[in-house]
This record gives C-alpha cells, sequence and structure tokens, in this order.
C-alpha cells in the first residue's frame, strides 16, 4: 500500500473534489489546464469555455485543525472569449491552454493565460478596505450637490468583506498563426515565451504590441512539413536557454546568445527508434505532447503517448530513464487511433524535489514513478474514494491472462475519462488532478 | 493480403478524419492533420507496395496467359451475352462500371486506331463523361471532380485490371480456363452496349474483358471503391478549402489531398508501363 514520495513512503489519500457531480457534463466545464503558483497558496485552473478558477489554500488555524489547507475557491473570471476571424473564416476556440504563474513581486497575483491565439496577463489582488467619506459623492456613488457641501473631510479606509479581483492588464495578441501550445516565463521575470505549431515568439511582459520571433520552422513550401513544435519550456535558472519538443519525438535545447534566430538548436535529444516495434501509428505516439525542466534544471522530462523520459541535458543520444505509463494500449493503437484517442496529449510533472514524477492515463487512473526506488504506481481519482483522508488504493491493470481481483481488464477501460492534465505542489505532497470536469486534490497523509 | 485490408482501411479512417477536421470548432489542427497524413502515407505505402510487387511479377506471365485463354475462348462469350445483358452485377455498378465501359471501347479503339495512348485517353476521357453522366453510380460528383475521377478511373481500370489480373489470373490460370469465360460473360454485356465495338475485335475485346472483370474484383477488395468515393469527396472539399483557408492549412491538407488522389493515380502510374506496352502489341 505505499504510496511513492520524496523517499519516504507516502500514503495517497482523498482530499477534496471541485466541480459538479452531474453525469451529463457540459464540454464547456471540461479542465484544460492546471497550475500551482510558485508558493503553492494558489491553485489555478482553466476550462474550454475561458474560465479561470483559483483555489487558495487555507491557512491552518486553531480553530479546524481538520481542514489541513484546504483549497478553497478565490476568484473566478472569463479569461478568454470565443472569437471570430473573419478573414479567415475561422473561429478560434476560448479554451485555456495554457496558465503560468509569475512570481510574486507586491500583494498582487499575476497568471499569463493563453488560448489558441490570444495571451493575457491578469492581475488578481484583494481589496478588504474601502475608502469612505468622499467629498463630492455620497456613499452611494452619487454625486453630490456642489452646493450643498458645507464641509471638507479625509476620507478614511474602512474594512470590507473581502473582494478578489482580476483584471487583465496585458492583451498579447496578433503574434501567432497558428495555434499556442505553450507559454512559459523566463528566469528573469521579464519575458516569456509563446510557442505555436510552427514559431515561437519571446516577449516582454510590459510589451504587447511586439513580440521576437526565436524560432521558426515553417518550411518556405507547406507540403514539405513533417514535424511541428507540440511543447516548449524555457530553463528554470538560465534565462538564456529554452527548450522545444517536436511532433517527430526530438527536442532542440536553444540558447539566444548565439543567435536572434535560434533555428539552429545548441543540443538535439533523440533517442533512436527500436525498429521491432515499427507499425502505422509509430509515428504519433512519438510525438511529444509535454516537455518539463525539472526544478535543478539539470533534467527534463518528456511525455509521448505511451511512456515518460527523464532526459539528463548532458546526454543528447539517449533519455536517461523510460518510464512505461500504459503499454498495454500498444496492442491497441488502431482502435484509439480510430476514436482519435491517440491524440490525446498528457502532461506530466515533477514533485518539488525531483524525485518524483507523475502522470495522467485513462479511466481516470494516473501514474506516479518514484526516480530513487524505480517503483511506480497507479491511482484512480474517483467520487467513489471520496471520502476525507480515506487512503487511495493502488490500481492494476491486468494485461491478459487471469484476470485477479480487484484488477481491471485493458478491455474495460474507460477512454473517455482521461486525465491529461495534473500538477504537483512545488513544496509539499499535495497534488491536484483534473478529471474532466472534476479537479481532485490529494495529500500525502503524513502532511 | 491482410495488410492491404487493414492498410486501406486505415487510409479510409485517416481521410475521413481529414474531411471532419474541416467541420471542428477551432480551425484545423495542424498537428492532428500532421499526424493523420503520416498514417495516410505509411498506409498508403504498404497498400502500395502489395500492389506493385504483385503486378511487377505476374504482368508478364499473364499476358502469355492471356493470350491462351483468348485463343481457347474465341466463340464463348458472344453467345451468352443477351442474357446478361439484363443483369448487370451489382459489383459492376459500382465504380468499375464507369471505367469498365470505356475502357473496352478505349482498348477496342487503340486496336482499330493504332493510335498511341494518349489520344486514345483523350477520346476515352470524353465517353467516359458522358457515360458516367448516364451511369448510377454511388458517387455524387460535381462535375470537376467526375472529370478528374473518370481521368483517374479510366487510367486506373486499365492499371486495376491488370492487378487485377495479377491476382486473379494467376489463380485461374491455375485452376485452369473454367473460370474465364464466365467473367467474359458478365461484363460482355457492356462490351455489347459499347456500340463501336465490331464483332472482328472480339480477342481484344476478350482480352479486355477478362481484365475488367478482374477489375471488378478488385473493386470488390477495394470495398466496394470507398477509397475513391472518399477521395472525391475530399477533392471536391479541398476546392472550397483552398478557396476559404489561409495558405498554410491548405498547403498541408494540399499535401494529404495529392497523397490521397495519388493512392488511385499511383496504382496506375506503377503500373502503367507493363499495361501499356500490352496495349502497344496488340
Amino acid at each position: 500500500m505505499a504510496g511513492v514520495g520524496g523517499g519516504n513512503d507516502f500514503q495517497w489519500c482523498f482530499s477534496q473534489v471541485k466541480g459538479a457531480i452531474d453525469e451529463d457534463v457540459a464540454e464547456a466545464d471540461i479542465i484544460s489546464t492546471v497550475e500551482f503558483n510558485y508558493s503553492g497558496e494558489l491553485l489555478a485552473t482553466g476550462d474550454k469555455g475561458g474560465r479561470v478558477v483559483i483555489f487558495q489554500r487555507e491557512q491552518e488555524s486553531k480553530n479546524r485543525p481538520l481542514s489541513r489547507g484546504e483549497y478553497n475557491v478565490y476568484s473566478t473570471f472569463q479569461s478568454h472569449e470565443p472569437e471570430f476571424d473573419y478573414l479567415k473564416s475561422l473561429e478560434i476556440e476560448e479554451k485555456i491552454n495554457k496558465i503560468r504563474w509569475l512570481p510574486q513581486q507586491n500583494a498582487a497575483h499575476f497568471l499569463l493565460s493563453t488560448n489558441d491565439k490570444t495571451i493575457k496577463l491578469w492581475k488578481i489582488s484583494e481589496r478588504d478596505k474601502r475608502a469612505e467619506g468622499y467629498n463630492l459623492k455620497d456613499e452611494d456613488g452619487r454625486l453630490r450637490d456642489p452646493f450643498r457641501i458645507s464641509t471638507l473631510r479625509v476620507p478614511v479606509l474602512m474594512p470590507m468583506d473581502l473582494m478578489v479581483e482580476a483584471s487583465p492588464r496585458r492583451i498579447f495578441a496578433n503574434a501567432h498563426t497558428y495555434h499556442i501550445n505553450s507559454i512559459s516565463v523566463n528566469s528573469d521575470h521579464e519575458t516569456y515565451l509563446s510557442a505555436d505549431d510552427l514559431r515561437i515568439n519571446l516577449w516582454h511582459l510590459e510589451i504587447t504590441d511586439r513580440s521576437f520571433n526565436i524560432v521558426d520552422i515553417k518550411p518556405a513550401n507547406m507540403e514539405e512539413l513533417t514535424e511541428v513544435i507540440t511543447a516548449a519550456e524555457c530553463h528554470p535558472h538560465q534565462c538564456n536557454v529554452f527548450v522545444y519538443s517536436s511532433s517527430k519525438g526530438t527536442i532542440r535545447l536553444c540558447d539566444m546568445r548565439a543567435a536572434a534566430l535560434c533555428d539552429r538548436h545548441s543540443k538535439f535529444f533523440e533517442e533512436p527508434e527500436d525498429p521491432s516495434s515499427r507499425s502505422f501509428f509509430s509515428e504519433i505516439i512519438s510525438s511529444i505532447s509535454d516537455v518539463k525542466f525539472s526544478h535543478s534544471g539539470r533534467y527534463m522530462m518528456t511525455r509521448d503517448y505511451l511512456s515518460v523520459k527523464v532526459w539528463d541535458l548532458n546526454m543528447e543520444n539517449r533519455p536517461v530513464e523510460t518510464y512505461q505509463v500504459h503499454e498495454y494500449l500498444r496492442s491497441k493503437l488502431c482502435s484509439l487511433y480510430e476514436n482519435d484517442c491517440i491524440f490525446d496529449k498528457f502532461e506530466c510533472c515533477w514533485n518539488g524535489s525531483d524525485s518524483a514524477i507523475m502522470t495522467g492515463s485513462y479511466n481516470n487512473f494516473f501514474r506516479m514513478f518514484d526516480r530513487n526506488t524505480r517503483r511506480d504506481i497507479t491511482l484512480e481519482a474517483s467520487r467513489e474514494n471520496s471520502k476525507p483522508r480515506a487512503t487511495l488504493k493502488p490500481r492494476k491493470v491486468c494485461t491478459g491472462g487471469k484476470r485477479k481481483k480487484d484488477e481491471i481488464s485493458v478491455d474495460s477501460l474507460d477512454f473517455n475519462k482521461k486525465i491529461l492534465h495534473t500538477a504537483w505542489h512545488p513544496k509539499e505532497n499535495v497534488i491536484a488532478v483534473a478529471a474532466t470536469n472534476n479537479l481532485y486534490i490529494f495529500q500525502d497523509k503524513m502532511n | 493480403m491482410e495488410y492491404k485490408v487493414e492498410a486501406h482501411r486505415i487510409m479510409s479512417i485517416s481521410l475521413g478524419k481529414i474531411y471532419n477536421s474541416r467541420v471542428q470548432r477551432g480551425g484545423i489542427k495542424l498537428h492532428k492533420n500532421l499526424l493523420v497524413s503520416l498514417v495516410l502515407r505509411s498506409a498508403r505505402q504498404v497498400y502500395l507496395s502489395d500492389y506493385y510487387s504483385g503486378v511487377c511479377l505476374n504482368t508478364q506471365h499473364v499476358e502469355a496467359k492471356e493470350w491462351e485463354l483468348m485463343d481457347s475462348n474465341q466463340e464463348k462469350p458472344l453467345t451468352p451475352a443477351p442474357e446478361e445483358s439484363l443483369s448487370p452485377s451489382t459489383d459492376c455498378n459500382q465504380n468499375p462500371v464507369v471505367p469498365e465501359d470505356p475502357e473496352v471501347q478505349h482498348t477496342s479503339q487503340a486496336v482499330e486506331d493504332s493510335t498511341d495512348l494518349h489520344s486514345v485517353y483523350s477520346k476515352h476521357q470524353a465517353e467516359e463523361e458522358s457515360s458516367s453522366e448516364d451511369s448510377t453510380t454511388d458517387v455524387s460528383l460535381t462535375s470537376s471532380p467526375v472529370t478528374c475521377e473518370s481521368q483517374c478511373e479510366a487510367k486506373g481500370a486499365e492499371v486495376s485490371s491488370s492487378d487485377c489480373e495479377a491476382d486473379a489470373n494467376p489463380a485461374t490460370v491455375t485452376e485452369g480456363n473454367s473460370q474465364q469465360p464466365p467473367k467474359a460473360h458478365s461484363c460482355s454485356n457492356r462490351k455489347r452496349t459499347a456500340e463501336k465495338t465490331a464483332s472482328n475485335d472480339s480477342p481484344v475485346k476478350r482480352t479486355k474483358v477478362t481484365s475488367s472483370n478482374s477489375s471488378e474484383e478488385e473493386a470488390e477488395e477495394m470495398d466496394t471503391g470507398n477509397v475513391s468515393n472518399l477521395i472525391t469527396i475530399f477533392g471536391s472539399s479541398f476546392s472550397g478549402l483552398l478557396t476559404k483557408e489561409s495558405s498554410e492549412p491548405e498547403a498541408e491538407t494540399e499535401d494529404s489531398d495529392s497523397g490521397s488522389g495519388q493512392i488511385c493515380c499511383d496504382q496506375m502510374l506503377k503500373n502503367l508501363n507493363p499495361w501499356s506496352t500490352a496495349i502497344v502489341a496488340f
């Protein structure tokens, strides 16, 4: 029953679930991104309807010792609306593709949210005081008759109910012809990059009308197109370094000091293909859906359809670790191609100490791998295990032969219940798992 | 053989996906369409590699056998023809119907006129268009795709027939000549309706008949021309795509389009040489 954690055996327990219980899931409610902020105090989710919901962790108080740091809704706002590109007769989806927090510099919180075409910088601030005693307007806000004013007074700040406001501070638009798949804040806290299928742009957070194009892989003749950019990320410490992954299963590391246009990579990471496992779908399953640097900056992790690979930045010819997420699907690739599941883009994440990694699968299963002990565990996000502080039972998929009790056969997996987005608290063993329209929060029992 | 069926199925599914992606919300997803086109290409390669290897190996063998059969079955097809004229078999009514008619005419023209391939094709295409309007195929076509498809089919008919021969004839030859005459029968009615054919061309027709018959089988194998259906839908849909979309998705889909349209044409192109030499030899 051992869980996976930072070296010790932890046990994952259910903490909370957010979202409607309805069987009928509205498409707009499907969660499309999950992200903790730098301190872990805030947890943001974006959905297909273009909304952002931010949860804040409660301070542990003596009054309610049992609510060990629960996350409650802090702010909800509509980040993106559906748009229509009249020139191309294309509808632009409002679905939030990514949210990235900025490091906190003052009392307000800032995050970047993006849909397919536009990135927005949102400021989330609290207001718990209100000025009262204006001279020119009364408490309702109506203007006072100037002739009635006989004395002057200084407005005073009075406490009020906490109000959390979200306001768009910058809108970075019209820089991407293709669909934006990634944004990443640079370690200099001044710039960030945005990547679409063929180009990567570098922005300054203060400047919205210009961006630098740093990678362009669009061929002169589109018929020669063989690969697209699938994800990009800035290095956590070196502000001149970033990586981007491709649909061919390769990762390129680029150094912005080398040239203005980083079409020539500094490092090229590719694992030679195993010719014995070649099939019609080899190219699809090798396409990388997510790339994440470790917190240390020494490693990076890539997710393709069937596996997660950890790469050492100093070794380009193969990954240092490969973890199979759901190898039993390899024989089902044709049906997964037919029902479009093979195109699902799973994300992956590191824990705070880089000792464990987590990624999602089908049937609301998610997987964790301990890099030190090489142990892995499969857990399920479901309402059935949702008693407070109930320990999660490890799940197992039966790949063939006799099905043991509590095992699930591959054929009875529900491919509509997919966990694409997961996030791990930057410091503690708290994880957020998005299962369609529900957000599950699990904590380690020791917490 | 199973690979071919599987490859064909995957090609159909891929084409369907590319077609559906046009109507999806949010516009065409470049990444997904690129992956689908890669699968399409792989499936096509498998499909064609089977075809090509089969044809190359068997074409010479087939031609020789054809002459044998033709000589032995000289009289037979003519008499049963009237009985069969009213019963066009279902498989004949599918796409191969279109190519078969003009194909037969075409061949006879080739023999009569001894013209080169190009003029034959152009004449044939003119006939093709009129005949295709008459024949009820299960493909609803606008005028331009008809031309395109008929052109493809016309060329393809010959090719596919040679392919069919490759597939069918080794079997039939080994089994003896008994299978040839029945095949000749079911198509000979079409030969009858092709007014330009003269009776003294029967040897030529017969050769063609067997091959066009085989092309029926081939069509059946090809799941009643679903692929060509999809290709034409695909082709016609792309004309809309090209006008509406920006160059990037259009170009990408063009790539796929040329890939899929090539499915038909490639077969012909790859197999054209052996068959054209056979025609010229007449």
